[in-house]
């Protein structure tokens, strides 16, 4: 059977370009880029050209700004944490209630350690509300951190809007944004539009690079203290050997992402077709963050009356890789803080579904999930003590109808 | 990172390193000029000598003729010190116009040099106003008198802690403490440092790490009170004249007496969204909104208004 990949923003497919940029420095050019010698000329060269084309991916800022890290967790880690540590003359931090874990729960230690945090809450479509926001900024808050699109909705969040307003409040209050999902996705450019952004992480698995390599922005004079130590590596503001092939695929996985930006309208029709399909073929679901703007390549969808695992189960046996909430929180039994935080009513939330398309997906991808998608819905819906299949509603009491966008 | 040295000084290392002819690898016995810069503590040490073609009368027209050098130190540092002779010996020049020399004329001739080898032309440069001071002393010339002021002041030798200024550590900590400085800003305005590619100000044993050492760090514990940062000090109110609910209710007066008025005759309106202390976050709905001059009219019309009739320190934060 054939695999059809609709997962990607957990991780993507490596693109054949960047495998093989990342070859030579495999085997022949396997030097350590701090040695002395003529070998080492070449990786350390290939990482300051790496940097030039990351950097030129977020808008053509100068390229000392970006450090490379293992991964946006590793990034997030060394925003928020580091921060703090250079600003211990203040200790409230801003972020969502939506945040991918490794900014929420990194959040949350930095309240266990003395921090307060203001979690700031979603409405039902996933939007911030910015009177809230804006009440959060206080005298003493010292860092924003706030995601650029959500993973499990993609619902994008005005950060230069929310930069700005951060800034002409209190210049002193460091901005962050985890850009984890929109690199790649949408055009990104620090240098005019959101300028007003001091740190921004995002990873290289994400747009068709190996996992194990991303990047932080680190605007110059940040006050952020280094997480990692003990190394001159990236001007010592992050220590450790640099992973050389990573870093040059990741690089070469940026490239490719400006050269396909336009391949994001693509996208967005296959995403629409799959949304109408479903929304024509299956009553009662709901699409979440429908109401907000949204990635053009994520379709969240609930399912009122059956449970997520089943549905993927069901989907994996026809082929496809979808998902069920965040990656991250598959394993516990809870029901995904998004959608939580959004209100999507219990049982849509355990039966929400995410598919999030690349450029390699393909309109009969998109025709082959339609084709079995009503039928699994239908089959489990038949199990289901929340459902009626006589009239084909939720059980009176499961849930009220959900409203139709 | 293995440097990126350009040819020319590859070949002047190479050149020097094999004592070809020309190279001016050496000392000057009995020379007329003699200085010295570094120590083998730092890992860079340039002993610098010049002979000069002593003027009958007027020792100020004394013209270098030869330079030798004798340096400890990596591939940059004898190539900027055979750089430095020969730049001189190119002049024909007097000891106190060869002090025009820079550490620049030497990475230019060098063809650059990476960031973090700027130091050892900085090397050069400050052996050659030694000797240039020594030769002073020796032919009785008085720089001083002749509005020439050498610096004495070189940097202390120890870890170079901003390499785009070349400042050391010893020589960081004495102007902090000199001159009493206490944030990072504070030291670049002063000595420079930290002030280009800024990856010294928080990396481990950076500058903020001298300012803590120094100073004490107010608070490595967050748990501990925090203080009024600076940022909103000066928004305070400088004296209680008003409660923030008084000027919150003159600026509600303002906004429905003057300036709603004005926008609702564009078909607009405006909606105070918070105001903070003199902060007033504000949002333009209607026909108003997204107008390409819509910011523009919060910040002169609105903030103008209220400026005038409530308070001088408001400002207007579009949102």
């Amino acid at each position: 059977m054939k695999t059809i990949y609709v997962d990607n923003n957990a991780t993507t497919a490596v693109a054949p370009e960047v495998v093989e940029a990342m070859q030579p420095y495999l085997t022949a050019e396997y030097f350590n880029p701090s040695s002395m010698y003529e070998q080492a000329r070449t990786p350390a060269h290939v990482i300051e050209q790496a940097r030039q084309q990351v950097a030129q991916c977020l808008g053509g800022i100068d390229s000392d700004q970006i450090l490379f890290t293992s991964c946006a967790t590793e990034s997030n880690n060394t925003a928020i944490f580091g921060s703090i540590q250079a600003n211990p003359r203040r200790r409230h931090i801003i972020t969502t209630a939506v945040e991918h874990p490794s900014v929420l729960e990194v959040c949350k230690e930095a309240a266990r350690r003395g921090c307060e945090v203001t979690f700031l809450g979603v409405d039902r479509h996933g939007n911030l509300n910015l009177g809230e926001f804006i009440r959060a900024l206080r005298p003493e808050t010292l860092l924003v951190t706030i995601m650029h699109a959500n993973n499990e909705t993609g619902v994008i969040f005005p950060i230069e809007q929310l930069a700005r307003i951060t800034k002409e409040t209190d210049p002193s209050i460091l901005f962050h944004t985890d850009a984890t999902q929109t690199i790649g996705k949408l055009p990104m450019d620090l240098k005019k539009v959101f300028k007003d952004v001091d740190m921004l992480s995002f990873s290289g698995h994400k747009l068709h690079a190996p996992k194990g390599v991303g990047a932080l922005y680190l605007k110059r004079g940040t006050a952020c203290r280094p997480y990692m130590m003990g190394g001159h590596q990236e001007k010592g503001r992050r220590a450790g050997t640099e992973n050389v092939p990573y870093i040059v695929g990741f690089a070469k996985a940026c490239e490719l992402a400006i050269r396909h930006l336009n391949d994001e309208r693509h996208v967005q029709e296959l995403r629409d077709r799959l949304e109408a399909g479903m929304v024509e073929m299956i009553p009662y679901i709901e699409i979440n963050g429908k109401g907000a703007s949204r990635l053009p390549n994520t379709l969240n969808v609930a399912v009122h009356g059956i449970e997520g695992e089943a549905i993927l189960y069901e989907l994996n046996s026809n082929g496809i890789c979808a998902s069920s909430g965040s990656a991250c929180t598959s394993g516990s039994l809870d029901p995904s803080h998004v959608l939580k935080a959004m209100d999507v009513p219990f049982t849509a939330m355990h039966g929400s579904v995410r598919f999030s398309l690349s450029r390699y997906n393909t309109a009969e991808e998109v025709d082959a999930i339609l084709q079995v998608f009503p039928q699994i819905v239908r089959n489990l819906r038949r199990l289901s003590p929340f459902w009626d299949d006589k009239t084909n509603c939720p059980t009176a009491g499961a849930t009220a109808p959900p409203e139709r966008h | 990172m293995a440097w990126e040295y350009s040819e020319k000084t590859m070949k002047l290392f190479m050149a020097a390193v094999h004592g070809e002819a020309g190279t001016h690898l050496g000392e000057i016995e009995n020379a007329d000029g003699l200085g010295e810069h570094g120590s083998i503590a730092c890992g860079d040490a340039l002993r610098f000598t010049f002979r000069v073609d002593k003027h009958g009368t007027d020792p100020t027209r004394d013209i270098i003729t030869e330079c030798r050098y004798l340096t400890f130190g990596c591939t940059s540092a004898i190539a900027a010190s055979e750089a430095l002779c020969i730049l001189i010996e190119q002049r024909h020049c007097t000891p106190i116009e060869a002090l025009q020399i820079t550490n620049e004329d030497i990475v230019e001739f060098l063809e650059g040099l990476p960031d973090q080898k700027i130091h050892c032309s900085v090397m050069g440069a400050e052996a050659l106003e030694a000797a240039v001071f020594n030769w002073s002393q020796k032919r009785g010339v008085d720089l001083k008198a002749m509005g020439i002021h050498l610096h004495e002041e070189d940097m202390e030798e120890g870890r170079i802690v901003c390499k785009c200024f070349s400042a050391s550590e010893p020589y960081i900590r004495r102007h902090i403490v000199e001159q009493d400085l206490h944030s990072i800003a504070d030291i670049t305005n002063a000595i420079k440092a930290g002030g280009a590619c800024m990856s010294c100000h928080h990396a481990p044993g950076g500058l903020q790490d001298i300012l803590d050492d120094i100073w004490g760090r107010g608070g490595v514990q967050v748990k501990e009170a925090p203080e009024t940062p600076e940022a909103l000090e000066s928004v305070a109110p400088a004296a209680k004249e008003v409660s923030a609910y008084q000027l919150g209710k003159m600026i509600d007066r303002c906004v429905e007496k003057q300036i709603r008025p004005i926008l609702q005759n564009d078909g607009g309106d405006i909606q105070i969204v918070d105001i903070k202390e003199h902060l007033v976050y504000c949002q333009l709905t209607g026909a108003c909104a997204g107008c390409a001059g819509a910011a523009t009219t919060l910040k002169l019309m609105v903030e103008r208004s209220l400026k005038d009739s409530v308070d001088e320190r408001i400002r207007v934060i579009a949102v």
